[in-house]
């Protein structure tokens, strides 16, 4: 058995490919034949190929002419079915969040007015004896306070049974029941002293409000379609007129407008009426006469609850007519905004349905006011909207669209969400003014400078009025005292600012901000509002220097806190590492700060490694840092984040990385520095035991020893091989059955030392197959090892004593080879003999074992390929060869490529055996 | 074996120069011979007189004879057999033939507490002695003939009131005399019984929270006894058109559809007179109402500002 002599330099040159100078850098296009490709592509574009964003203009035009037709359509047809059912959507799902809304508790307190409700469900009396008593003692408190409770559950089941017995009643054509018991639950939302349940009490009773007028309505239609015996006698059309409709059932459309009038308390009248408002179209052609007249009546109706919510009922209503004139809702919301500064004006009273907490009424308005003034705004054309803010009592004349009317601040707010944003950005200014004389307790003031801000945002405006709002909204925040008020305005504004380039704004604000920042450590509340604004700040800018270089930034970050002040962190440390490197003593330094904070304030035992962002970014922010020539610095910076960042367990991977960079760098400017080369590996040799992951671990203590063996520290590559053999040893102890394994990366990592261990000079002591005999042991040890991994490392081994043969090798390290050291020692070359004799008759035997045919095959191959590259042939080593060619031809088939190839080897390479022939 | 009279209107309303038209409905199981089928149409004011400025021994005697207004018998069908099953035998009558002399005016269909003008029709079939003769009854209601109605559409007459603590002639609660208030507006004092009562009204001011604004609508029946008259007024409907304390200087519609058959045009007849009266009556928030919530709304109280107005209701061409 004898090696194969190599000449690596010969055998270079032979198989390199000739080197033929370049005309073009192959990235750098032909600039010529580019061009006449993009002229290709816009002649194809214009032809059948249909951008959507590219030709907009003229497409956009004709589509716009579509929707116009549709609107014309829409407005004389008088109901189009797509837009009722979208509103009646909308009404569905604003119910919903409605209900959710205010959260109610399990009990009600019922007034005595809730007699339907009463008299149905089970009461809880009120200790019922002592009532009694308290009957005979003062007949007036009783009489007065009536309140009962009832659960809210029953209160909602009993609104379902009077449902239900409402349509039983009409099925039955009992209609004067029906009309009684619809009565009784309008009645009920008289009562506002349930305050919280109010809303979800609306939203039942009115669900009853339609049903009932949408079974009114189909008898009318009926009536007006069908003679008295069933027969049709007319078929009315969808926009039908009032002309159409039958006497007779116009009598009885006409009756039940009687009947309702004919309720004497006002809010059920007004309930009902709405409900059956569709039915006016029966009577008249312009229904709309009739709107006018309700929106007077809720007047009377002094609750500010009860008369909202009747006017979102209204409002519902309105939406089921095609009408285009929003001057109903108008007044609806004017008279909201007179009940509200009514409200505001009225000192507390005796007056039980005036609450005592104003807050809570205006916030159960609150999407009352919310869903008018949407309805509204709902596709409204420009000139409307001129209209609807004069009739608003905001806008002086259609010109002057604001003039300095103040408006309840609560209203403003809806408004001004919803107004188009054309609108907002053109008179931006005069809303500005309008905001400001409108101060209440209804809302506060300074969420609507926010939302103006925001609105603003949405498109662009001219830079004037941009100006002009800056400087106002600068002035107005500078008055404020309360940090959140400050913070939430300056929030809105900041995009604008920065858009505009207005510096002198920024730093007065970020003035403002430490001032009122600094004197008392900010709130929850304020701490979000602080947050948003740094990372809009961070992600305004491009580099960090930048924003460390603007005045009070450090210090504002300094009083943050908690998962807010780690959310900036973050985003700074994202920041710094968008860049190429990190360099500057103070940058690091504040960036090891922000680290430390970020690392202290995260939970380590909720997250998963995986997914850790701060971890990955204090990792990346460490692999960047680069001190340039202090190296001696790097590596303290390096020791002081290990004993930082010790939870982290990613990051000391980066630092192993880091130290071993550093030590390359130090070598690369001389071997003078190889004390601190020292340092560096011994860094790592400290830092490599409490690496978790055994094959990272592995890898890590394989590059290191790459590091020491290229420094020539021969005595530390040692220990850090066996050190890595150890980890090998221990893998299987250490991962059992918790992960598969990755086997393909040990495998590689197992090559790699192959490959390294080439340069290590064999050890005279221990003798030079030392390492190698290790990994053979190591293999017979671990059970994971199958066969196919196996035959790998045997095969590497075997590569690897052939390549230890040669007389020159390959590759030198610092240190001088096995190459040199034992030049023509026959005992080296004998130990190198011996171990590849005994690896490769394990190696036929491992591949004997693999139970897989087909990988069978291909492991012999390549078996077969290694031993004929390693060895010349010989008696000892064709019948090995041919052995495993004809298991490879078993396990194979006669096609197979890397068989072929294999034989066609064979051939050239031992032409003299007889191993083709057996083929 | 039942009978029914069924009108051709659904409303059943009409004018007395109209035909009254309809159908009997008869259905039998089997087929029955009769006298004659007759129709009788009988319209009548009656009177009865109870409380209001009668005296005791007046009340007691209550009844006063009714006025007849019309009173006609038809026979539709002369005597014969009618068949089994459902039978229709559809009619046609003159309320009043033209040229025709009537007993008295006729008056539009009025339910009143002392007063009521009503018109019915009834069908009878005679069926000798042995069978209990069949009959059914139904009422129908009249309006005024065009051509009797006043030319072109009524102006309507709107009255402005003002109502402050000092128009007041009933005593008020203290903190009302004191604290004052002030309620403006206008209602019509003239009105179509077609349209509704309109008008608007303004809570100038007002010291003591409102509980209520209301429109109560009344009639006022008068009775020609002897001598004397006597008259009654009471409550026909009752609309709220303000609930609590509403908002001041913000104007309030006045809307109230009158009701059928409980309202009519005004008459001031020799026997009888039927006249109305509006009143707007605002409930101030106290104490004291709650311990007589159920009192009759419209007596004044001390928590209780009012103004009453005339309305004369009249029959308009439309």
């Amino acid at each position: 058995m004898e090696f194969r002599p190599r000449n690596y330099s010969a055998e270079e040159q032979s198989h390199a490919v000739t080197r033929v100078r370049a005309d073009d850098h192959p990235l750098s296009a032909a600039p010529s034949s580019a061009l006449h490709l993009q002229v290709a592509v816009v002649d194809h574009g214009n032809s059948d190929f249909f951008d959507p964003l590219r030709s907009s203009d003229d497409d956009g035009a004709v589509s716009r002419d579509v929707l116009l037709e549709v609107d014309n359509v829409s407005s004389v047809g008088l109901s189009s079915e797509a837009s009722m059912q979208n509103s009646a959507k909308e009404w569905t799902s604003f119910n919903r969040i409605l209900m959710q809304k205010f959260p109610v508790a399990k009990m009600i307190s019922v007034s005595s007015m809730s007699s339907a409700i009463i008299k149905g469900g089970k009461m809880y009396e009120k200790a019922s004896t002592s009532t009694h008593l308290e009957e005979l003692e003062d007949p007036q408190k009783v009489a007065e306070d009536g309140a009962k409770l009832i659960t809210r559950n029953e209160y909602v089941s009993r609104l379902h049974e009077l449902k239900d017995e409402i349509i039983r009643a009409w099925r039955a054509s009992d209609r004067v029941t029906t009309l009684k018991l619809s009565i009784k639950v309008a009645r009920l939302l008289m009562d506002t002293t349930v305050l919280q349940f109010y809303p979800t009490l609306f939203v039942l009773a009115t669900d009853i409000m339609d049903t009932l007028g949408d079974m009114v309505w189909e008898r009318i239609k009926w009536k007006a379609e069908f003679a008295e015996d069933g027969a049709r006698i007319y078929s009315l059309p969808e926009n039908f007129q009032a002309s159409d409709i039958y006497s007779d059932a116009k009598e009885t459309c006409y009756n039940w407008f009687c009947k309702i009038g004919a309720i004497r308390e006002l809010l059920p009248r007004i309930y009902l009426e709405l409900a059956i408002l569709p039915c006016w179209r029966f009577l008249t052609d312009r229904p709309e006469e009739s709107f006018q007249h309700m929106v007077m009546m809720t007047r009377g109706l002094a609750d500010p609850l009860a008369s909202a919510y009747c006017r979102l009922y209204m409002a519902h209503c309105i939406e089921k007519f095609p009408t285009r004139d929003k001057g109903y809702l108008v007044k609806c919301v004017n008279d909201i905004k007179n009940l509200l500064s009514w409200v505001v004006s009225v000192k507390e009273t005796a007056n039980g349905n005036i609450i005592d907490n104003k807050r809570l009424l205006v916030s159960l308005m609150e999407p009352t006011i919310e869903f008018i003034t949407k309805c509204i705004f709902k596709d409204v054309t420009q000139k409307q909207v001129g209209n609807i803010l004069v009739e608003l009592e905001l806008g002086r004349n259609e010109v002057e669209l604001f003039g300095n009317f103040p408006c309840v601040s609560i209203v403003l707010h809806h408004l001004l969400k919803e107004l188009p944003i054309e609108v907002v950005s053109s008179s931006a200014v005069e809303i500005l003014h309008v905001i400001e004389c409108s101060n209440d307790y209804s809302f506060d003031q300074c969420l609507n400078y926010r939302l103006l801000g925001f609105r603003l945002c949405e498109s662009k405006s001219q830079t004037d009025i941009l100006n002009t709002v800056a400087d106002k909204i600068i002035q107005v925040v500078t008055q404020y005292d309360s940090l959140d008020e400050y913070l939430k305005v300056v929030d809105a504004f900041l995009d604008i600012i920065f858009q505009n380039q207005m510096d002198n704004h920024l730093s007065t604000v970020l003035e403002g901000i430490s001032k009122r920042a600094c004197n008392k450590g900010p709130t929850e509340d304020e701490l979000g509002s602080l947050q948003s604004i740094l990372v809009k700040l961070l992600s305004y800018y491009d580099g960090l220097q930048e924003i460390l270089a603007l005045n009070h930034f450090l210090e504002i970050l300094d009083v943050m806190y908690g998962s807010s002040r780690s959310i900036v962190n973050m985003h700074i440390l994202n920041m710094a590492t968008r860049t190429a490197c990190i360099d500057g003593p103070t940058t690091i330094q504040l960036l090891f700060e922000i680290s430390q904070a970020l690392h202290d304030d995260m939970d380590f035992l909720n997250v998963k490694d995986d997914d850790n962002q701060p971890a990955h970014l204090i990792s990346r922010f460490v692999c960047m840092v680069d001190y340039g020539a202090e190296i001696e610095r790097h590596l303290t910076f390096l020791v002081e984040c290990r004993g930082a960042f010790g939870s982290i367990t990613g990051l000391k991977e980066t630092l192993i990385h880091s130290s071993n960079c550093l030590a390359i760098k130090s070598l690369k400017n001389g071997s003078k520095h190889l004390g601190f080369v020292k340092s560096c590996i011994a860094f790592c040799e400290v830092t490599l035991p409490s690496i978790s992951v055994p094959i990272r671990q592995l890898n890590l203590y394989l590059e290191t020893a790459e590091v020491a063996l290229l420094a020539g520290l021969v005595s530390h590559s040692d220990g850090l091989i066996n050190s890595a053999l150890s980890c090998l040893q221990g893998l299987d102890l250490m991962d059992g059955s918790r992960m598969p394994i990755d086997v393909d990366g040990i495998v590689s990592s197992i090559r790699k030392l192959c490959g390294l261990l080439v340069m290590v000079p064999g050890n005279p002591e221990q003798g030079a197959t030392y390492f190698a005999k290790n990994i053979l042991s190591l293999i017979d040890l671990q059970s994971w090892m199958k066969p196919k991994v196996r035959t790998k490392i045997f095969c590497a081994i075997v590569s690897l004593t052939a390549t230890l043969s040669q007389n020159k090798l390959p590759y030198h390290g610092k240190v001088l080879g096995n190459d040199h050291l034992f030049f023509g020692d026959s005992s080296y070359s004998n130990e190198l003999t011996l171990l590849a004799k005994y690896v490769v008759q394990n190696l036929v035997d491992a591949i004997q074992q693999e139970p897989s045919s087909a990988a069978r095959g291909s492991l012999a191959l390549e078996a077969c390929n290694c031993i004929a590259t390693s060895f010349i042939a010989s008696e000892e080593i064709s019948p090995i060869c041919t052995k495993l060619l004809e298991t490879a031809k078993s396990c194979l088939s006669h096609n197979d490529r890397y068989l072929q190839s294999t034989v066609k080897f064979m051939d050239r390479h031992w032409p003299s055996s007889s191993i083709a022939a057996a083929v | 074996m039942s009978i029914e009279l069924k009108l051709s209107r659904t409303s059943r309303v009409y004018r007395p120069s109209e035909l009254l038209e309809g159908k009997i409905i008869l259905k039998s199981p089997s087929s029955i011979s009769h006298y004659g089928i007759r129709l009788t149409v009988n319209g009548s004011v009656s009177l009865q007189v109870r409380g209001g400025s009668a005296g005791v021994i007046e009340s007691f005697y209550g009844v006063v004879k009714p006025i007849p207004i019309v009173n006609k018998n038809i026979e539709v069908k002369p005597s014969g057999k009618i068949g089994s099953g459902t039978t229709e035998i559809p009619f046609s009558i003159n309320i009043k033939k033209p040229g025709e002399e009537n007993l008295e005016k006729f008056y539009e269909t009025f339910h009143g507490a002392n007063i009521s003008v009503q018109y019915l029709l009834t069908v009878d079939i005679m069926r000798g002695y042995l069978h209990k003769s069949l009959s059914s009854t139904v009422e129908f209601i009249v309006e005024s003939d065009k051509a009797d109605l006043l030319e072109g559409p009524i102006p309507s007459e709107m009255v402005i009131f003002y109502i402050t603590q000092d128009t007041q002639r009933h005593p008020l609660l203290p903190e009302l005399k004191s604290g004052g208030f002030r309620v403006t507006g206008r209602i019509s004092t003239q009105c179509s019984l077609t349209d509704p009562i309109s008008g608007e009204l303004t809570v100038e001011a007002s010291a003591v929270p409102i509980c209520s604004i209301d429109i109560h609508l009344f009639r006022v029946e008068s009775v020609l006894l002897g001598e004397r008259i006597v008259t009654e007024t009471s409550l026909i409907q009752t609309t709220q058109i303000a609930d609590g304390d509403v908002c001041r200087n913000l104007t309030l519609p006045i809307y109230v559809i009158l009701p059928r058959l409980l309202t009519c045009p005004t008459i001031s007849a020799g026997p009888f007179s039927i006249e109305f009266k509006v009143s707007i009556v605002i409930t101030f928030q106290s104490e004291l109402s709650k311990l007589h919530s159920k009192s009759d709304p419209g007596t004044p109280r001390l928590w209780r500002a009012l103004e009453t107005l005339p309305l004369e209701l009249v029959r308009a061409r439309v």
